[in-house]
């Protein structure tokens, strides 16, 4: 009960500051997740046509996926310092891998009887992609889509350790200045956050089953 | 006489160490509705899709229309090419009247309007006339054509029944008007009734519209019905060649005389 009061009088003391940290931490995980999400798409994309590469890439994918996410930001200090750009590049990268795989096993796995139909009725292979693969892929790569932007939004409360913006700094400082009811105000909103984004793109991949008749 | 429509020149097919086809030869001439017969596994998918380009000879040469299909452009050769494939193959995030669209949407053709339901309903009675004098196909015209309502436009695949698909698949591959029919057992997941129904529509459309049409299947009573000309085929080699009464009066070996025995 204590905790909560505090937690309410931090949000009406200082509303202004969480305001600007939510806003950060929207800026900088959309970031990571808008540069996952087309290069993840695109890389799924070009390994979907070649299976030998896909090997390597998911595999390069999967390993970079098991590096513990602060062992990451640590790595990547020596390369990209500290502050925003560090904390945007290890997000990319983690985002990157539900992306891949996804988008890959959306087009690898569609019944190979359609696709040969298309090509038979005179399908380029791009038309292929854009009209038949991608379209019966969507499902997946929004279902990637969506855990990705999940976990991208809380991943993204580390990013304070490198030095970066977002709502980890009240985490951090409530940790270090002992308030606790300030790391949970940070938590909350990250916590939030994650909620309602996963339920807009929740509401996509609804509509979509809607028109595809699959519910 | 016209020159044959489709040649096949001594084709040799391998996988490996299998022989699918070998010393494969055939001359398919303009309105003959070919039908291809033989036991499963024999390579009768393996001959159709040389034609259309899907598969390439290891040796020998298949022309359509005089050109050699290693030669010439496989896209624009397909889309002139009606293509049932076995197994049907919608397009399962399409509605039946996308579906049909395909061939005509890849090229952009002009005029060709999709259904309106809701419209079409008062007019069951569709000219074929119509539907070749251009510039305006409509995916209700082929609706009707193979057999089907036209409310159904709107539905997608996984709301039809098996045979409904087919229907759909043989209006797919009408659609872009094409002068060669490539069908793959277009009628094997339906009812005999139905299966007949089909095969009488098929022949109502073929001497209305005359295509020339390779149909393979495994039915021997379905070929003799349907084929100008009856091809039986056996481990990939052309066993006999010859209209219905060349084939049961005149069986080229055992395996014919046993194929055509109950008939
Ligand atoms: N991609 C492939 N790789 C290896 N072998 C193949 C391939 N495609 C077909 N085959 C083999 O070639 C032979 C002929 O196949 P095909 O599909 O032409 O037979 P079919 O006469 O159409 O049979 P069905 O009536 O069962 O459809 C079969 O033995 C098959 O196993
Ligand atoms: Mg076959």
């Amino acid at each position: 009960m204590e905790l909560i009061k505090a937690i309410i009088n931090i949000y009406t003391t200082r509303g202004s500051w969480f305001l600007s940290l939510l806003i950060e931490h929207i800026r900088l995980t959309a970031t990571a997740i808008l540069i996952a999400g087309v290069l993840g798409l695109i890389i799924g994309i070009l390994i979907s046509e070649r299976q030998k590469l896909a090997t390597i890439v998911i595999g390069i994918c999967n390993v970079c996926y098991t590096v513990p996410s602060i062992a990451l930001f640590g790595l990547l200090i020596p390369f990209s310092g500290i502050g925003n750009k560090t904390a945007v590049i290890a997000l990319s990268i983690y985002a990157l891998m539900p992306m891949v795989r996804n988008t890959y096993a959306g087009i690898t796995s569609i019944d190979t009887d359609i696709i040969e139909a298309a090509r038979g009725m005179g399908s380029t292979n791009p038309q292929i992609m854009v009209r038949i693969k991608l379209p019966l892929a969507y499902g997946l790569i929004l279902t990637g889509l969506r855990q990705m932007t999940v976990m991208t939004i809380s991943m993204g409360g580390i990013a304070s350790f490198v030095g970066a913006g977002g709502l980890g700094v009240a985490i951090y400082r409530g940790i270090t200045i002992f308030n606790p009811a300030m790391t949970f105000a940070g938590g909350l909103l990250i916590a939030l956050l994650a909620v309602v984004s996963d339920n807009l793109l929740g509401l996509l991949e609804k509509q979509y089953k809607r028109k595809r008749r699959m519910t | 006489m016209d020159k044959p429509v489709i040649v096949f020149e001594k084709v040799a097919k391998n996988y490996g160490e299998t022989e699918v086809l070998s010393d494969f030869s055939l001359e398919v001439n303009r309105g003959e509705i070919i039908t291809m017969v033989g036991r499963s596994g024999c390579g009768k998918t393996t001959a159709l899709k040389l034609v259309n380009g899907l598969i390439k000879p290891d040796s020998g040469d298949v022309y359509v229309e005089g050109r050699r299909v290693a030669d010439c452009d496989n896209t624009e050769l397909r889309r002139n090419i009606g293509y049932v494939i076995q197994g049907v193959g919608l397009f399962p995030h399409m509605t039946v009247e996308k579906n049909i669209a395909y061939v005509p949407s890849l090229t952009h053709k002009k005029g060709f309007a999709l259904a309106n339901p809701r419209a079409e309903r008062g007019r069951s009675q569709f000219s074929l006339k119509g539907l070749f004098s251009p510039p305006k196909i409509e995916t209700a015209q082929l609706l009707s054509i193979v057999g089907l309502e036209p409310d159904l436009a709107g539905r997608y695949p996984s709301e039809l029944s098996g045979g409904q698909r087919q229907r759909v698949g043989i209006a797919r591959a009408i659609a872009a008007q094409p002068d060669i029919l490539l069908m793959d057992e277009p009628f094997g997941a339906v009812d005999e009734i139905t299966r007949r129904a089909l095969q009488d529509e098929l022949l109502r459309l073929h001497s209305e519209l005359g295509f020339t049409i390779l149909f393979v299947t495994h039915d021997i009573s379905e070929a003799l019905k349907l084929g100008t000309r009856i091809m039986v085929m056996e481990s990939g080699r052309v066993i006999q060649v010859g209209t219905a009464d060349e084939i049961i009066n005149n069986p080229a070996n055992d395996f014919v005389r046993e194929l055509v025995g109950g008939n």
